[in-house]
């Protein structure tokens, strides 16, 4: 089934290097271009949107989905689809970066990265030694996580020691850290997807598992790095949420895998991998919480919120498979 | 010995006899540590069959031929929450909205990835978080109560000391469903085509219609255990009442089932769900925490993705090799 999925036609290749443009045209292309551009002006010209409150909140909101999204983006470039687990891994990255921050700041960070790549490594592991089914891998590992991390922490609310993480509140020439730590992350991914050979064995990965393997590819080893990478910066997710609220609990994590898959899917990587970009997963990024801003403003509740998610993976998914078809 | 091999190579058979060995050790732990065993230990893991045991046929339905549903958590929770919403002006007609929801939205996804050629598991995934965002704009991101308490007593009065209604429709449903695969054309055509989709093809099977079923089959299912959850605990919550997709998941897998497609079978697969409502009552009857379950059941559901994984065997037998030949052999098959 995977491989069904991984393995794309020869044809779709050629037919891309052949004529870029033509083929662009054919392939639903200008429907995303459109979608997306009208749903960014509709959010442009929704009253109090260009206010620095709302701008401040599409920020923070999407700085949190994006660094989630610049992880998960890995994940889906190396044909493993996406990751059930980036959510709890962000409430759990949260919830001990809140706990051991009463022995300093470093610890606090240190703790909360190397759980997050941890758990993450090894679920990476798992899914490409054995080539055992990530989806499956993930919600597993979304159980595991959750059952532990209330267990350890009694299921109560873990509050950060006064004042160590207060820096992450703060702002840098007016913007907030979060937003900063958000764009380092893109340029950070993108320089690991584009410049670097880790990054090509990804993509060769993700297109072509069996041909990457016959390349002499250790893919095992690539597609425990790419999880490795997903849970380095979906840790930042959890380390910016335990600043902004001065504690951790599993429950600030949920969603944002879901929110994270949308923003990649509506950047325009393909689901099944090999194709794509951290860089489009930016503007995937910015058209949702665009669009979570101004369904606020307009005074949709949060329930409108899950449905739009739902509607745009959907969306895309099927917009995926008309360029294919 | 011919016996065990044989009973062990079928992954029915393996299902029961894991079904039975625990059962017994069950059992003998209960009688050693003096905990009282009567119909009541028997009720609860039938209920808790009932909750969970259709979602996990109808997943194990689309797992036989070779696809993946992972939109059943959504469809489950979607269910109860239409169930309640349309059941205040009669019970019957909110299971019957949760079944026509159920199978819309089963056949629309079955629809879309064959005639788009898409991957289960994405178009699942769009209609994953589209029904779980129905149910939040339905119930208006709330708990809404089913003030029919008559039908919820009904739900779980006990029959015959073990069964209850709600156990008794799951029952009839995998016998159903057992029924079909084992017996009639379309149960062959299903297997056919988890099989080999392409030989399937050519030999005049029509797979997309046989996909397009097994999801219609996995979304009507799932619906209808929503819906007669919430009428059993008189609530529905758009969250979801249980993490279905857990144990589902676990309970195909463990039931003899593989992505690989057609194997598993609808009685493999209560067994296997058996197995993890077992399991579930013993543990409570121990007394640990809740999130005890969710370990072990995540834990159980990680072992079975790895003994499901391709290369498992490639990689045990790698291992055990002798070291000499393990050097001469890693040459050109790096990976």
């Amino acid at each position: 089934m995977m491989e069904d999925a991984g393995a794309r036609g020869p044809g779709a290749a050629a037919m891309r290097a052949r004529s870029g443009w033509t083929a662009r045209l054919k392939t639903g292309f200008p429907i995303r271009v459109v979608g997306l551009s009208g749903l960014l002006v509709l959010a442009a010209i929704t009253p109090g949107f260009t206010a620095a409150p709302s701008l401040l909140s599409l920020v923070n909101t999407g700085s949190l989905i994006g660094c989630v999204a610049v992880g998960m983006t890995f994940i889906t470039l190396s044909g493993n689809i996406m990751s059930f687990a980036l959510g709890a891994t962000t409430g759990a990255a949260a919830v001990v970066c809140a706990g051991l921050s009463g022995f300093g700041m470093v610890p606090a960070l240190a703790g909360a990265v190397a759980v997050a790549v941890g758990v993450s490594a090894l679920q990476g592991f798992i899914i490409g030694y054995f080539r055992a089914n990530p989806i499956i891998v993930s919600i597993a590992a979304l159980a595991l996580i959750g059952g532990v991390a209330e267990f350890a922490s009694g299921s109560r609310t873990v509050y950060a020691a006064p004042s160590v993480l207060d820096f992450l509140k703060g702002r840098v020439w007016g913007i907030p850290l979060t937003g900063l730590v958000f764009l380092a992350s893109v340029v950070i991914g993108q320089v690991i997807q584009s410049y670097t050979q880790f990054g090509q064995r990804v993509m060769m990965v993700g297109s072509n598992l069996r041909a990457a393997t016959a390349a002499g590819v250790r893919t095992w080893r690539t597609v425990t790095g790419a999880y490795a990478l997903a849970g380095f910066f979906t840790s930042l997710a959890g380390i910016l949420i335990a600043g902004r609220y001065g504690a951790g609990t599993m429950e600030y994590g949920a969603g944002y895998d879901y929110s994270a898959i949308a923003g990649v899917l509506v950047g325009g990587t393909a689901i099944a991998g090999g194709e794509g970009s951290v860089g489009r997963s930016f503007f995937g990024v910015v058209v949702i919480a665009s669009v979570t801003v101004m369904l606020l403003l307009r005074g949709f509740e949060t329930e409108y919120q899950y449905l739009f998610t739902g509607l745009i993976v959907l969306a895309a998914v099927l917009l995926q498979g008309r360029a294919r078809a | 010995m011919k016996i065990v091999e044989l009973v062990l190579r079928n992954g029915t058979h393996r299902a029961f006899a894991l079904f039975v060995a625990l059962a017994a050790a069950f059992v003998a732990v209960a009688l050693s540590a003096g905990l009282p065993l009567s119909g009541e230990t028997g009720f609860s893991v039938l209920q808790n069959f009932a909750t969970f045991g259709p979602v996990a046929l109808g997943l194990g339905l689309t797992m036989l031929v070779r696809e993946f549903d992972i939109s059943i958590a959504g469809m489950f929770g979607l269910g109860g929450c239409v169930a309640v919403l349309v059941g205040a002006s009669g019970p019957a007609l909110g299971v019957a909205a949760a079944i026509a929801v159920g199978l819309f939205g089963g056949v629309a996804q079955g629809v879309f990835m064959t005639r788009l050629r898409l991957g289960s598991v994405a178009v699942t995934l769009g209609g994953l978080l589209t029904f779980g965002g129905l149910a939040y704009v339905l119930t208006g991101n709330r708990s809404v109560p089913f003030g029919n308490l008559e039908i919820a007593l009904a739900m779980n009065a006990p029959i015959l000391q073990i069964f209850s209604l709600r156990s008794l429709v799951a029952w009839a449903l995998f016998i159903v469903a057992a029924a079909i695969v084992a017996f009639t054309r379309v149960g062959r055509d299903m297997i056919a085509t988890g099989s080999d989709r392409q030989a399937s093809a050519l030999a005049g099977v029509s797979t997309d219609s046989i996909i397009i079923g097994a999801f219609a089959a996995s979304g009507t299912l799932s619906a209808l255990a929503g819906a007669l959850l919430s009428y059993s605990l008189s609530a529905a919550s758009p969250a979801g009442l249980s993490d279905v997709s857990v144990p589902a998941v676990a309970a195909v897998i463990l039931g003899g089932a593989s992505l690989s497609g057609g194997t598993g079978r609808p009685l493999g697969t209560a067994a296997g769900v058996l197995i993890l409502c077992l399991l579930r009552t013993g543990l409570t009857a121990l007394g640990v925490s809740p999130y005890v379950h969710e370990v072990v059941t995540g834990a159980i559901l990680l072992a079975v993705a790895i003994a499901d994984g391709p290369d498992l065997i490639r990689r045990v037998s790698d291992a055990t090799r002798m070291p000499s030949i393990r050097l001469r052999a890693s040459g050109p098959r790096s990976s």
